[in-house]
């Protein structure tokens, strides 16, 4: 047993179609070592049948630059990712982590169910690039996170700033109030 | 014999028409908005030591109080970008109800992360002001009778509020020498005890509303230079749980404090709230 607390992120790419271009951005010592800094543990990996070469290919590559994180992988499970995904929530022995997901609408719905921040990318290679536009409504509403292929490090940090919005109080954004020591100087008097 | 009766009450409605007036007049007087605050030198200087005094009800309200103040510790304000320092104020006397043992263990739990917090400040700064510094100060708990137990019946209230109403009064009046201490060359020898507090800081329990009032009566009597002396700066803050209308600790307070600290901005007075409520954002 170990005895820091399990933070996991779990990447899905779908089962329609793969998306070969976030597995890549996902598994590169670049994004291990930006999961690392925001301490997670492990990044679990569904790439799809297609996917099982290039992931292979690439875990062998990011493992060598030794992040400290670990990756595991599954082509596809039949029964549903809904328990994959609750394995980013918070439990005893785990904080809770992210999920990183395609923009497919059942994909989202899945991930925002569970609860944990969800970082969604859109595939701009699908048809008429139709993934955008939910991904940004979604984002507008602060309910995900948008992430894009080439900054992917980026969607990470501003998951991390989303779960702190909504789940910190006093909120980030409380503006520029006195707080009680300023009301407190103002009724002693004091002018400093 | 009518003619007498008549006579007596005549006098009796002219010679009142004048002291309701000035009656009226002094009391407008003590809760004036613009009522002047002492002059200070500086924070934290010896020969004007500060006292606070902090009501604490039970359960909810003492719960919030706390956590505002822990915020107000810890973590800096918005706006000075600075922290409050917890040895700005000398003294501080807590006033919790006479059976609240938890009350009373919370406010000694933040006295002593509260003066740890600034002595770590102190260190690590490595210099203390010997001059200025008068160390972590000193506190004292006090015990009150309760105003009023929930579910009490409105019948026998005003009884309890008188007995929690003399009891504020002693501890407020408690060693207070009708003069400014601090301005004197020589201190008197039989000015044991301090003066009054400089903020009475109080949230919603009934306690904390008839303390407010203790202190108002002082004023509008001028009791030992209670209004001469400009002191006793009364603070309320609202419960964060009243959103869309005040308490009614609040509807009572918030046309007598000086300041009225709502923590929704739908309270404050320019929108819906009554007489001096302001939002200045939340504190808990």
């Amino acid at each position: 047993m170990s005895t820091s607390r399990q933070k996991i992120a779990f990447l899905t790419t779908g089962a329609t179609a793969t998306f070969p271009a976030l597995i890549e951005a996902a598994v590169s010592p670049s994004f291990l070592e930006a999961l690392a800094a925001q301490q997670y543990t492990e990044l679990a990996v569904q790439h799809g049948a297609d996917g099982q070469q290039l992931y292979e290919k690439l875990v062998s590559k990011a493992e060598s630059a030794g992040s400290g994180v670990k990756v595991t992988g599954f082509a596809l499970d039949t029964t549903g990712l809904g328990r994959h995904m609750r394995r980013a929530q918070s439990s005893n022995n785990a904080e809770e982590g992210v999920v990183i997901a395609h923009a497919g609408s059942g994909t989202i719905l899945d991930a925002m169910r569970t609860g944990v921040p969800t970082i969604v990318v859109p595939n701009p290679s699908l048809l008429e690039d139709h993934q955008q536009e939910l991904a940004d409504e979604l984002e507008a509403r602060e309910y995900v996170v948008k992430g894009r292929v080439e900054d992917l490090a980026g969607a990470l940090a501003r998951a991390e700033k989303l779960r702190q919005r909504t789940r910190e109080w006093p909120p980030v954004n409380s503006g520029t109030h006195k707080g009680l020591k300023g009301i407190l100087d103002e009724e002693m008097g004091y002018l400093d | 014999m009518a003619y007498y009766i008549r006579a007596l009450l005549i006098t009796t409605f002219l010679l009142s028409l004048p002291l309701t007036y000035l009656l009226v007049w002094r009391l407008k007087y003590t809760l004036s908005l613009t009522r002047p605050k002492p002059i200070r030198h500086g924070r934290r200087n010896p020969r004007e030591p500060t006292h606070l005094l902090i009501v604490l009800g039970s359960g909810g309200h003492t719960a919030e109080m706390i956590a505002m103040l822990e915020r107000a510790v810890n973590s800096p304000s918005p706006q000075s970008a600075q922290s409050l320092d917890w040895r700005d104020f000398a003294h501080r006397t807590w006033v919790v109800g006479e059976d609240d043992e938890l009350s009373a263990t919370k406010a000694k739990e933040f006295e002593e992360m509260a003066t740890s917090l600034t002595s770590q400040e102190t260190l690590m700064r490595g210099k203390v002001r010997a001059y200025t510094d008068h160390g972590p100060g000193s506190y004292e708990i006090k015990k009150v009778p309760r105003a009023r137990a929930i579910y009490q019946s409105p019948w026998t209230s005003p009884f309890s509020v008188l007995r929690c109403f003399l009891a504020c009064w002693s501890i407020l009046t408690h060693g207070v020498y009708p003069e400014d201490v601090s301005a004197m060359q020589h201190i008197p020898a039989d000015t044991k005890g301090r003066d009054y507090p400089d903020i009475i800081l109080v949230n919603g329990p009934a306690t904390g509303t008839v303390m407010v009032l203790a202190s108002v009566a002082l004023r509008f009597f001028d009791y030992k230079g209670a209004a001469t002396r400009f002191r006793m700066r009364t603070l309320y803050v609202e419960s964060w749980a009243r959103v869309k209308r005040l308490s009614l600790s609040g509807r009572i307070l918030a046309h007598m404090v000086d300041r009225c600290l709502v923590q929704w901005p739908l309270l404050d007075a320019k929108k819906t709230g009554p007489g001096r409520a302001e939002f200045q954002g939340c504190f808990v």
